[in-house]
């Protein structure tokens, strides 16, 4: 027991020093490029909004010109101190709710917030109804015997009889 | 290229005019057998069966002759092939358009029938010419569609010197097989649709047709199961987002049947075995047939890109439309006028059983397709009613759906812990100790982690958790009852236990599985991390705890493309990834080919975005966790579905050789 710890921990630690060194050597040896933070920020805004020309997909995930465009139009309003909300509203003032990935929660959007509850609603109170009403129905007759059961029974009052 | 075999193609197109008349016929025979008070003559249907696939499967062979010989005086061949086009693709180009996937699906339509056919020849003999009927007027249907509004047997006159181009993203395997796939789902829900009918049409009674129903509708649905998780995989390695689901009206068109499917092949189970909920379960069957003939319309009818595309052909729209309300007025009107004769024999005897818990399952699985099917046709309405436009994309499903598949993960582990008719309370409680237990371990440790960012994850995961748990401690408590009667070795026990009941021990294979595509998703979907660079070779970059070298690009030639290989090497495994961004010959754009190296915990996926500047090019490189939980929990619930499926019921024959309803004559 003790000598295999002995054994072991030597062993351990030679493996740690080994990856330090290669994982020092490794990152001294090559430049290491960050993101740039503008670009971060651009793509969090463009994950919200869509790609008018294309099918359903975010500006940040299409490689159409107009994503390109508007990619680059987000990019030149950041570096100009816009926020966020400002970006947002730029575009949905020239294409309309349209290009929100998600609809807004009031005017035409606000059937697709409120529907989905009431929905569920709806369904579950039916399913309460139902199984209420199930509940209290009167229990059906029980279902004939076949004759395996009829046989079963002659066997049982056969064997009760001796 | 002969004459003859350029035209040879006119011999398919004669052979599905030919088809269209014999579906005709299997359509009308039982009609006429009544009618006339002839019972043979509905036997015709059987005949008529085999003779429309053989002369659909002539006309698909002669379609696939002229992609495969490149007769490009065929419209449809010259749209979606070219020469150059590689063996394998210029087959599977037969589904790469509008045209050629109608034609697959009513072929698949007709393969189904012939089985179906024989199937029944010796076990529903009776019913069989009533469901052939059935299945028939459908092919009436997609024929006339096929035939004279969208023919892939269209000539080109003087043929072209050669095709278009395929479009390239459906140059891949994974598009080749998700097709044909997702069509047999589609098409599979139609044997349980036309057993419907005609249980409603003869006042079939309930037990003798529920456990065909129940089969054929669980094979439809781990057809279309694997059809969504192929297609999602394509998405996932081809389409260079990172990503496997958007919540793209194309995918919630395959997603709608799905869930009701998954509805119905839960709730007929308390048909089986507790002789109730007859009607809703038609009533399922009808919803989850109509939402595939939705599902293929929507992607095929361009209804999609653009509500006025329906506009721009008319009659293929008009068409597609009042074959739609015809299918739903039919089925739901013999619903509602013969839907009573199909009674309900039992009571539910209390609140707390399996029952009881199915029918909570089917309010789940009925809210989550009515929201994605709101979601999916409410832009559209509006649209095409006002002409306002709206998008509704992966946000909003995230934050509708997601209650929703949480419930249903939870209602996944107690269901089958709970007894048919009625619960013990306190036995029930003890069940559920040691999987609730579990769940809150699973909780607590994924917030002393810190992986709370999000509330959906420390829920899903410990819900999960649960659920595995009690599906686990279930078995188990089987196998130890087993061994304390019969005294067997554990191996034994174990398998043997399974082996005894295999249907219901493949149900929570199919339930563990979707625990492991849980897992996948929280993983990939709340913890991914990415990164968007501009490297020049020999920049290193990190993301997610993984860092990558670029060693630079190559030029690269492919059998229809030219390419751009960039090289990566993955500094702490020694191993490298090599994404390309593709220029198909005939194609403006051009195509990115990511690069994933993948291992059970991450998959790092590469993506070469364009070239900025000398040397230079931007890339996007994600670190998705998890993501191979997904691909194989779709491959646990497949082999769950099988085991499910080995378990065969006892053949039972009708007795009464002749259509029901009608006198048997004396010969």
């Amino acid at each position: 027991m003790n000598r295999s710890v002995s054994h072991f921990y030597p062993r351990l630690s030679a493996f740690i020093c080994g990856f330090a060194v290669l994982f020092l050597f490794a990152s001294a040896i090559a430049d290491q490029v960050a993101e740039d933070p503008l670009e971060r920020q651009m793509l969090d805004i463009a994950k919200d909004l869509r790609c008018a020309v294309c099918q359903n997909q975010p500006i940040s995930e299409s490689n159409a010109d107009l994503a390109r465009d508007m990619r680059e139009v987000i990019r030149e309003q950041l570096k100009a101190g816009k926020s966020r909300a400002e970006i947002v509203r730029y575009f949905v003032d020239r294409y309309g709710n349209y290009v929100l990935m998600k609809p807004p929660y009031e005017g035409t959007g606000a059937p697709l917030w409120a529907l989905p509850l009431a929905i569920f609603l709806v369904l579950a109170a039916s399913a309460w109804v139902f199984l209420k009403r199930r509940l209290r129905a009167p229990m059906p007759p029980p279902p004939e015997l076949t004759e395996q059961d009829r046989a079963r029974v002659r066997e049982a009052r056969r064997q009760e009889a001796e | 290229m002969t004459r003859l075999s350029q035209n040879f193609i006119e011999f398919g197109h004669f052979a599905s005019y030919l088809a269209l008349m014999v579906a005709l016929l299997q359509g009308l025979a039982p009609v006429g057998a009544r009618l006339l008070r002839i019972p043979r003559l509905a036997e015709v249907s059987l005949n008529a069966a085999v003779a429309v696939f053989v002369l659909t499967t002539i006309g698909a062979l002669s379609l696939i002759h002229a992609f495969v010989a490149g007769n490009f005086s065929v419209l449809y061949v010259a749209q979606n092939s070219n020469q150059a086009l590689p063996l394998f693709y210029k087959v599977a180009a037969l589904w790469g358009g509008h045209e050629g996937s109608l034609y697959l699906w009513v072929w698949i339509l007709t393969l189904y029938t012939v089985i179906v056919a024989w199937h029944g020849r010796s076990r529903y003999p009776a019913h069989l010419p009533v469901i052939l009927s059935v299945q028939g007027w459908l092919m009436v249907g997609f024929f006339g569609l096929i035939l004279f509004l969208s023919s892939p047997f269209e000539r080109l006159l003087p043929a072209a010197p050669d095709g278009q181009d395929l479009n390239p993203l459906l140059q891949d395997p994974g598009m080749v097989v998700h097709p044909p796939m997702l069509y047999l789902g589609y098409v599979g829900f139609s044997v349980p649709f036309a057993f419907a009918m005609t249980a409603l049409l003869t006042n079939w009674k309930s037990e003798l047709w529920v456990g065909f129903v129940r089969r054929w509708a669980l094979i439809a649905w781990g057809f279309l199961t694997a059809g969504i998780m192929i297609g999602g995989w394509w998405a996932y390695y081809e389409l260079g987002w990172g990503g496997y689901w958007g919540w793209d009206p194309v995918e919630n068109a395959s997603f709608m049947p799905w869930l009701i499917g998954t509805a119905l092949v839960h709730s007929i189970a308390v048909q089986d075995r507790r002789h109730m909920l007859h009607a809703w379960n038609i009533f399922l069957v009808i919803s989850t047939f109509s939402l595939s003939l939705l599902g293929t319309f929507l992607v095929r009818s361009g209804v999609l890109s653009s509500v006025h595309a329906f506009a721009v052909d008319p009659g293929r729209g008009a068409y597609i439309l009042s074959f739609m309300v015809i299918v739903l007025s039919v089925s739901f009107g013999i619903f509602l006028a013969k839907g009573r004769y199909q009674e309900a024999r039992e009571s539910i005897t209390s609140f707390v059983s399996r029952e009881s818990l199915f029918v909570w399952n089917n309010v789940i699985f009925t809210a989550a397709c009515i929201c994605v099917m709101l979601g999916t046709l409410y832009p559209l309405a509006l649209d095409a009613l006002y002409g306002d436009k709206i998008t509704v994309g992966a946000p909003y499903f995230n934050v509708v759906m997601v209650p929703l598949f949480l419930m249903i993960l939870l209602l996944m582990g107690v269901g089958p812990l709970v007894p048919w008719r009625k619960a013990n309370p306190e036995r029930l409680k003890r069940r559920l100790l040691i999987p609730g237990i579990v769940g809150a371990t699973a909780v607590a440790f994924m917030w002393l982690l810190g992986w709370h960012a999000h509330w959906t994850a420390p829920a899903a995961v410990g819900f999960a958790a649960f659920t595995a748990a009690a599906l686990l401690t279930d078995y188990w408590r089987a196998v130890t009852q087993r061994r304390a009667q019969l005294n067997e070795p554990i191996a034994r026990a174990l398998w043997k236990t399974v082996a005894g009941n295999r249907r219901h021990y493949g149900g929570m294979v199919v339930h563990f599985g979707i625990v492991v595509i849980a897992l996948g998703l929280v993983g990939s979907g709340l913890f991914r991390s990415e990164i968007a660079v501009t490297l020049a070779p020999g920049d290193v970059v990190e993301v997610g705890g993984e860092r990558l070298r670029f060693e630079g690009v190559r030029e690269l030639r492919g059998p229809n493309y030219t390419a751009v290989q960039g090289r990566f090497t993955m500094i702490d495994y020694g191993r490298s990834v090599a994404p390309e961004r593709r220029r198909y010959l005939r194609q403006e754009a051009p195509m990115t080919e990511s690069a994933i190296d993948a291992t059970w915990l991450r998959d790092v996926y590469v993506v070469l975005a364009e070239a900025a500047g000398a040397e230079k090019w931007a890339v996007q490189v994600y670190v998705n966790p998890l993501v191979r939980f997904i691909w194989s929990g779709g491959a646990i619930i497949l082999s769950g579905l099988l085991l499910a499926l080995s378990q065969r019921r006892p053949r039972q024959r009708e007795a009464r050789p002749i259509l029901a309803g009608t006198a048997p004559v004396k010969s």
